[in-house]
Formats: C-alpha cells, sequence, structure tokens
C-alpha cells in the first residue's frame, strides 16, 4: 500500500542549516574583506613612510585599479551572497508558515478528536447513569441500551480511523487483492449498510446492473464503501437519498456514491481528501467527524492502483464520490 | 413538584434525548430544539427559566446565541453544556454571559445539582429582597430592580453581578460575608470565577459609589475572609 503523502512532514531543519550556512560564509568573507582591508592600509603606509609620505604616480595608479577591482569583486560576491540570504530568508518563512498551517491543521485535528469522543461519552455516560440507578426501565432501558450501542460503534469507528491514518502514515497497511465482482459485492454490501440507515430515514437506492470484474481488499472495500455512504447521509440531508452505483468504463469500473446534499463549494474538493480537512460550510463544520474519512478512502483506493473524484455541480446541489478502479479479467463464474 | 421550563439545545440526539428524560424526571418541563435559529428564536419568543446551550450548534453557534441573548436585555440563566471545554472556552462562554459551563462528559447527579443551583439562584434574583429594593449608601441610592445606582443626579447602570453582590451584602448588614459565599449566592455551584473576581468587582463598587474609594465608608475589607456592609 502506498504511504500517506509525504507533503505534510514539512521541516525547518534543511532550510534552517541552509540559512545557518550561508550567514556563516556570509560573515567569513566580510572578515576576510576586513583583514584585507587592514592589510591594504598597512601596505599604503609602508610604501608612504618608504617614499618620503609620497607615492609616486606609477604606485598610486596601481593603487587606485587594486582598490577599483577589490570595489568590483565586492560588489560581486556581496550582492551574489545576499541574493543567496534573502532566498533562504524566504525558504525559512515559506516553512515556517507551513509549520504553523501544520501546526494548527493538527491542533484541529486534536480539537476535532476531542469533541468528537466527548460527545458520544457523554451521552453513553447518561444511558449508563440512567440505567445504573433505575431511572430508565423497560422500554426506555431498550432503547438507551440501543442508542449506547450505536454511540460505541461511532467512537469505535473514530478510533478505527485514527489507527488507520497512522498506518497509512508509516506504510503499514496492506491490501490483499482478490478476484471479485464488484456490481455483486456491493449490492451484498448495501443490504447491510441499508439496515443501518432505514432506522435514520435514509434510503440507499443501488444501481449495479452488469458484472464488474476487479482485484480488491474487501476489508478495505466495505471501508471505503462505508465511509462514502456515510459521509453521504451525513451531508445529504435529513431523510435523504443516497444513490450508489457500480458501471464500467473502458478499462475502469466505477464506483459512485451520490448524495443530494450541501454539495461542495468551488475549489474544495481536493483539499477535502487531505487529512484532518473538513468543508468550510458552517453545515459541514457542524457534523460529527475529524476530517480523516475521505483522506483514508483517497489512500485505500490509491493502494487498488485507482483514484477518488468528488463532484458537485454546484454548491448546494449534492455531492458524488466516484471510485475509479482498474477492472480485472473476467471472473471464472 | 416544580414547574421551571428548561429548553436543551444540543445538536446530538442521544446526549439531548437523556437529558432531557432525567429532567424531566425531576419534575421540570423540559423541551428541546438542534438547531441555532431554531433556539434563538424560542428563547427570544417564549423563553423558558433556563437553557442548556450547547456550543457547537449547525447555524448559530453557543456563543452567539448567549451573546445575542444578553444584547436583546434578556437575563434568562444560560448553562452551557458542551465538548470544548478549555480554559479559554470557559472563559469565554462567561464572558458573554453564561451561568456556568459544565464539560462533557459529565456525571448525570452533577448537572441535576448545577441545574438546581441556577435556577435557585434566579429565583434568588427575582424575588424582592427582604431589605426592601432599594440600598441607601450615604448619597448612593441603589436600585436592585433596575439595576442601577443614584448619586444626586447622576444615574449609574450597574451589571447584574454588581447588583447581585451589593443585594446580598446587604441582607447580611454587618456580617462578614465571605467571598465563597458571594460566589456560591451569585455565581453559583462550584462556580468557575476565583475569589479575586469579588475583589475585581468590589474594587468597581467602591468606585461608583463610595465617597472615597481608597478609604472605604460602606463596603469594608475584612482581611483573609471577605466583606462586609455597613450602610
Amino acid at each position: 500500500m502506498t504511504a500517506a503523502s509525504d507533503s505534510r512532514r514539512t521541516s525547518v531543519a534543511l532550510p534552517l542549516r541552509l540559512y545557518v550556512g550561508i550567514v556563516g560564509a556570509y560573515v567569513a568573507l566580510i572578515g576576510w574583506w576586513v583583514y584585507f582591508f587592514s592589510r591594504l592600509g598597512d601596505n599604503l603606509a609602508a610604501q608612504l613612510a618608504a617614499n618620503g609620505r609620497a607615492l609616486d604616480p606609477e604606485q598610486a595608479s596601481a593603487l587606485r585599479a587594486e582598490l577599483g577591482r577589490t570595489a568590483r569583486m565586492f560588489l560581486f560576491e556581496g550582492g551574489f551572497l545576499g541574493l543567496l540570504l534573502l532566498a533562504s530568508v524566504m525558504l525559512v518563512l515559506r516553512s515556517l508558515r507551513r509549520e504553523v498551517a501544520l501546526g494548527q491543521q493538527q491542533r484541529n485535528f486534536v480539537s476535532a478528536v476531542t469533541h468528537e469522543l466527548r460527545s458520544p461519552l457523554a451521552s453513553i455516560k447518561l444511558y449508563l447513569e440512567s440505567l445504573a440507578t433505575g431511572r430508565a426501565t423497560g422500554e426506555k432501558a431498550a432503547r438507551y441500551v440501543s442508542h449506547a450501542q450505536q454511540d460505541v460503534e461511532r467512537l469505535e469507528s473514530m478510533v478505527e480511523d485514527v489507527l488507520t491514518t497512522r498506518q497509512l502514515d508509516e506504510g503499514r497497511l496492506r491490501a490483499q487483492l482478490v478476484p471479485l465482482d464488484l456490481a455483486a459485492w456491493v449490492r451484498e454490501a448495501c443490504a447491510r449498510l441499508g439496515e443501518r440507515y432505514t432506522t435514520e430515514g435514509v434510503t440507499l437506492r443501488l444501481n449495479a446492473p452488469a458484472p464488474a470484474p476487479v482485484n480488491a481488499d474487501e476489508q478495505a472495500l466495505l471501508r471505503i464503501l462505508d465511509n462514502l455512504v456515510s459521509n453521504a447521509v451525513k451531508y445529504g440531508g435529513e431523510g435523504g437519498v443516497v444513490e450508489v452505483g457500480v458501471s464500467s468504463q473502458g478499462g475502469r469500473v466505477e464506483l459512485s456514491v451520490r448524495d443530494h446534499g450541501v454539495g461542495l463549494p468551488e475549489g474544495e474538493a481536493a483539499a477535502l481528501t487531505e487529512p484532518f480537512v473538513r468543508g468550510g460550510d458552517e453545515q459541514v463544520r457542524t457534523r460529527p467527524g475529524v476530517g480523516l474519512g475521505l483522506f483514508i478512502v483517497r489512500e485505500l483506493v490509491a493502494a487498488h492502483g485507482g483514484r477518488l473524484r468528488l463532484r458537485s455541480a454546484s454548491a448546494g446541489a449534492g455531492t458524488c464520490a466516484v471510485v475509479e478502479l482498474p477492472r480485472a479479467a473476467e471472473l471464472a463464474s | 413538584m416544580s414547574s421551571e421550563r428548561i429548553l436543551v439545545v444540543e445538536d446530538e440526539a442521544h446526549l439531548a434525548e437523556v437529558i432531557v428524560d432525567n429532567l424531566q424526571l425531576e419534575g421540570w418541563q423540559v423541551d428541546s430544539v438542534s438547531q441555532g435559529e431554531q433556539a434563538l428564536e424560542r428563547l427570544l419568543g417564549d423563553p423558558p427559566d433556563l437553557v442548556l446551550l450547547d456550543v457547537m450548534l449547525p447555524g448559530i453557534d453557543g456563543f452567539e446565541i448567549c451573546e445575542r441573548l444578553r444584547a436583546s436585555g434578556s437575563r434568562l440563566p444560560v448553562l452551557f453544556l458542551t465538548a470544548r471545554s478549555s480554559l479559554d472556552d470557559r472563559v469565554r462562554g462567561l464572558e458573554l454571559g453564561g451561568d456556568d459551563y459544565l464539560g462533557k462528559p459529565f456525571e448525570l447527579s452533577e448537572l441535576i445539582q448545577r441545574v438546581r443551583a441556577i435556577l435557585r439562584r434566579a429565583e434568588w434574583s427575582r424575588s424582592p429582597s427582604p431589605v426592601g429594593d432599594t440600598l441607601t449608601l450615604g448619597k448612593a441610592v441603589v436600585d436592585f430592580k433596575s439595576f442601577s445606582a443614584r448619586t444626586g443626579e447622576r444615574v449609574i447602570e450597574l451589571s447584574p453581578k454588581e447588583t447581585l453582590i451589593l443585594r446580598c451584602l446587604a441582607e447580611r448588614p454587618g456580617e462578614v460575608v465571605s467571598r465563597r459565599d458571594i460566589l456560591d449566592t451569585v455565581w453559583g455551584y462550584d462556580a468557575f470565577p476565583t475569589a479575586r473576581t469579588i475583589d475585581n468587582f468590589i474594587v468597581r463598587l467602591r468606585r461608583l459609589l463610595e465617597p472615597d474609594a481608597r478609604a472605604p465608608r460602606y463596603i469594608h475589607t475584612v482581611r483573609g475572609t471577605g466583606y462586609r456592609l455597613t450602610p
């Protein structure tokens, strides 16, 4: 499986070393210039003394030429090193900016995870306390147990997302590819997922008419489908319809998950597949989540040699997530 | 059976359910909403006796709801109930006019205790004071009902907390009232502000009401304990 993008592993160490090196060179050069000038002064003084406080014209001309050469050298070398210094400062500043942005992103992540952990924990705690103290009995008790289980599942899924991200980061996650018919597999998986979402008033509409052979890891596929459907449910509005489709296009097989919800603001699609990034829309930021789902999907799809695309006609017009996988040879049966 | 009305503003359906059920078991009339706009509309149109307010809400967030509520002149007690429990968030919540702040997850008993304390305080601040509606300190006359003081022709607006601190001291004239007692009476159970907060309020009150704030005649400091009012 491919390792997660290294782009966010920025460090200021290299530009800083470069910066220190250039500053060191600059200081050494200035030191040399000072030494050179002091020598020049000494020579001039010696010659003045030797000639009874007067330079002969030849010596004066040679000295002027020497000083001219030195001045040009100063101009060239100083200017060149000054430019290098400027470039290094810019590099350091850019790295620092990236570092600050990364720090902010990580703080947001910690804050989001904390929030996401605390909310279900709070309800589990109150459900259990109500059950333990006999404040909930009969039907209410059964409902509390069921809701507490759902909250535990939510926590479990979040912990799983964080662990998967860690494994992706370290390149430790491996895909076990087996040949399968994606259309049949999605039909079966949607039947299971459908049961879960029906209670939330969501309808899963499936369109997978023809066989679509792929080589895939079933665990990874389940994660991909679950994350995409869960996103579609979360952002698709209340009592919405989520359309899941499987189709073949030339040498590719496409799995699509479409909702009719808030959609994607223009230019946000690519950023949303980066870790810890969430949509800027108010309706998105206030929904549960820490910004790992689409990143995990992107990486799992990449491990199958495929790619993830997010489309939205316009903000407010729903979102369509398309997973493209290479089509495998026809299955034997 | 108590009949105070409580509105729970919480977008986590499970949490809202279990809070509403348990507060109803305590005898309160409890209702819940999950959206910021919806909450503000209810709070301004048909205000309950207390609102439990989550901070992260779809639409207008809890802080903004509290800010708008206070801007409209409402003194409705607000208990923030949120997973955002960093010090900054707590301070911001209280600065915006929140009465208390409870971080998730919390114990049911703690929630009930705080709700009771806030409602008791609200009741106390609404009820007529046994010492009357006004307090005279020399030339200054403090009106507990209008949250103001008059010194000659000058009318000074007092904040609800300043008024309640004066009322708390006035109801025990000549007695030493500890900072802790003031915190418990005015702010409430396990109040977030420290005892130093009281000192800051007292400094301001002296500046407004005493003829010479450096040599107070009415609001005396009892070193290491609290304050005594001698009208």
